[in-house]
């Protein structure tokens, strides 16, 4: 779940809890308050009515009757004085909330309730007020609350989202400018996002030092490497042109001179793969342009005329059938090598009379180049670690088995796919699906 | 001709020595690029052999100096095993006849000196003359007695290579690594040059006899003049 959502949510959450509490706080209260209003009023009443009570104006109250009753015409409030008999233990004043029915309505009362002594007779007062009123009341207050309620969440969740996205903003700009797009450190852009927050300042000159030591770190490698290739070549020079000088000293033996060529393949081979390993390296360390354009078509040409002789030597059918003119931007030099290692390959795991066949087609938004021989084959081991450095198919021929693992750093630099399928003594298909465009 | 030669790895610049003084260039050494450069300004030379990495400075300081002097045309070929993929783009771009990576085969170096030498004295003629067989190095052509053998191009190549090294041997390796360029890995046997070179000597023998077009053992051939 985002940041953001997560923001929102949990402000809603606060927000919903902070309102029920306080709404049951004031219901509670409202209801406590009206009570006592009401209750201070009914006992005014009754001191009202107490007061102004005398002998005339009970008999005429009650007028000989054993009670009297009095309301107004909208039952808002009512009278009752009722005679009860004289032996009442103490005068007793009481206020409760009942039911009433008055001329055919039901209604809620506050009523109180006064027995009292008046001269030598006792009497039962009762004083009752309407509670609609306060019921209606009540109800409103809640509706309203509740409206209030929905509607305060709803435009904070609006304006709680927006103000994060806003915030937030510098925090996504980061996430993408400094680490998503970056493909290469040597590119990365140093240049601060702007924002007001610290903690993105924070993150971000974070990031810009992670950076540097980072690019501090690949140019050492890239220097350390530029070392190496130069401590190794140059010993391997002097031997090879001292070597050779002695090769053209007229008067040595003729083993002598057999051992001395021996050993020039020798260094030639350590020469080999001393640059392929350099060439690996170089090639993952993005030290290449990927800018030229290279036109398959051509350099499929030159790849076969270089490797004719071989491809006739074997009495190989070679047939090249390339839909389109595919054209797409990288490293010459690299392409050719990486497709002479694989149509070399071709040849090289061939049987006599065999055949050798290029193929090439759109698919989708590809180009899917396939280079499929009927040459010896590789087991489903072999298929597996390819790639790998130092594996090598048939240990009879020569090679050390590197040119599979340059074909994949080469690949993977133009971001080429490359998938092989192979079945042993049927055959190999190597596929490399170029992103056009 | 004179060279000099702008190496600090002792042994490498005395086993150059030692193979360009045979073929009778006169050889002047520099270990440093101090030394270079007071050479460079007193001395023209025909060759200039630079490598870049010297223990006190950059070869490409040297390269600069030299194009600041007026009126030089001495040919700079930059031997280098920095492995820097824009160094040789460098290198051109600043004015270097050629480049070089080490460990590079004598041969080679010879082949690329000749070519500069045609390239520079502009010969009257881009052609050189062996027993009687002619190549035109600028048409890519052999032809004996005004007629012209049918070479493939790779043929070609082989025999203009073992000319500009006459009277020594160049190895299959050599000339492997001459003819199909430093492929990785694909140029790791040398069957393939001795097809190319029998079917050259095959068409060189129609024309006359080849008597001295020798193959040295198992090690390589030698064209003798």
């Amino acid at each position: 779940m985002k940041l953001q959502v997560k923001f929102s949510l949990y402000n809603a959450i606060t927000k919903i809890t902070i309102i029920v509490v306080l709404g049951a706080i004031i219901l509670f209260s409202i209801n406590r308050l009206a009570y006592n209003q009401l209750d201070s009023r009914i006992l005014k009443k009754k001191s009202k009515i107490i007061e102004s009570l005398n002998n005339k104006e009970i008999d005429s109250l009650l007028n000989n009757e054993e009670s009297f009753t009095d309301y107004n015409i909208l039952k808002e409030e009512f009278i009752i004085l009722t005679d009860i008999p004289d032996n009442q233990p103490d005068s007793t004043l009481s206020i409760n909330t009942e039911r009433r029915e008055i001329e055919g309505d039901i209604e809620f009362y506050r009523i109180l309730n006064y027995k009292f002594k008046y001269h030598t007779n006792w009497y039962n007062l009762e004083i009752g007020e309407t509670m609609t009123a306060l019921e209606s009341i009540k109800n409103s207050i809640r509706f309203y609350m509740l409206v209030v309620l929905v509607v305060a969440l709803f435009f904070t969740l609006i304006a709680d989202f927006t103000f994060s996205t806003f915030l937030l903003r510098p925090f996504y700009q980061i996430i993408d400018k400094k680490l998503n797009k970056v493909d290469d450190p040597s590119h990365f852009d140093y240049e601060n996002i702007p924002t007001n927050t610290d903690d993105f300042r924070l993150l971000d000159n974070s990031i810009n030092l992670l950076m540097r030591k980072i690019n501090t770190l690949f140019a050492l490698e890239k220097q350390f490497i530029a070392n190496v290739s130069h401590e190794l070549l140059t010993p391997i020079s002097i031997l090879s042109t001292r070597f050779e000088n002695m090769l053209n000293t007229p008067e040595i033996p003729a083993d002598h001179e057999n051992k001395i060529y021996a050993s020039l393949k020798t260094l030639n081979r350590l020469k080999l793969i001393i640059n392929s390993l350099l060439l690996i390296s170089k090639v993952e360390n993005n030290q290449y342009l990927k800018t030229e354009e290279i036109n398959l078509n051509q350099e499929l040409s030159d790849i076969y005329e270089d490797l004719e002789d071989r491809i006739l030597d074997k009495n190989i059918h070679y047939e090249t059938r390339l839909d389109g003119d595919f054209h797409f931007k990288g490293n010459q030099a690299l392409i050719h090598t990486l497709l002479v290692n694989i149509v070399n390959n071709a040849i090289k795991y061939n049987v006599e009379n065999g055949s050798i066949e290029v193929n090439g087609q759109y698919s989708h938004n590809d180009y899917v180049l396939t280079i499929s021989d009927s040459g010896t084959g590789m087991s489903k081991a072999l298929v597996d670690n390819a790639f790998d450095r130092f594996k090598r198919g048939n240990t009879e021929e020569n090679g050390f088995g590197l040119g599979l693992a340059i074909v994949q750093s080469i690949a993977r630099f133009h971001e080429i796919e490359i998938s092989i399928k192979s079945e042993l003594n049927e055959g190999t298909h190597v596929s490399l699906s170029f992103k056009s465009r | 001709m004179n060279v000099l030669i702008v190496e600090d790895e002792k042994s490498l610049a005395l086993e150059m020595d030692e193979f360009l003084s045979k073929e009778g260039f006169i050889v002047e050494h520099a270990w440093k690029k101090s030394s270079a450069e007071e050479k460079i300004f007193v001395n023209n030379y025909d060759f200039i052999l630079l490598d870049l990495g010297l223990p006190d400075g950059d070869g490409f300081d040297v390269l600069k100096q030299l194009k600041r002097l007026e009126n030089r045309d001495d040919a700079v070929i930059i031997l280098t095993a920095r492995s820097a993929v824009d160094d040789r783009i460098k290198g051109l771009d600043e004015g270097a006849d050629d480049y070089l990576p080490k460990p590079f085969s004598l041969n080679e170096l010879l082949a690329r000196m000749h070519a500069i030498i045609r390239r520079k004295h502009k010969l009257d003629k881009n052609e050189i003359s062996i027993h009687n067989f002619l190549l035109n190095i600028q048409n890519r052509t052999v032809s004996f007695a005004d007629e012209r053998l049918n070479l493939t191009k790779k043929e070609f190549e082989i025999f203009n290579y073992l000319v500009l090294n006459k009277n020594r041997v160049v190895s299959r390796m050599s000339l492997t690594e001459h003819v199909w360029g430093d492929i990785l890995e694909v140029n790791s046997d040398s069957n393939f040059v001795d097809v190319h070179v029998k079917n050259l000597r095959k068409k060189l023998a129609q024309a006359s006899s080849i008597d001295w077009f020798e193959t040295v053992r198992s090690i390589g051939y030698r064209i003798n003049c």
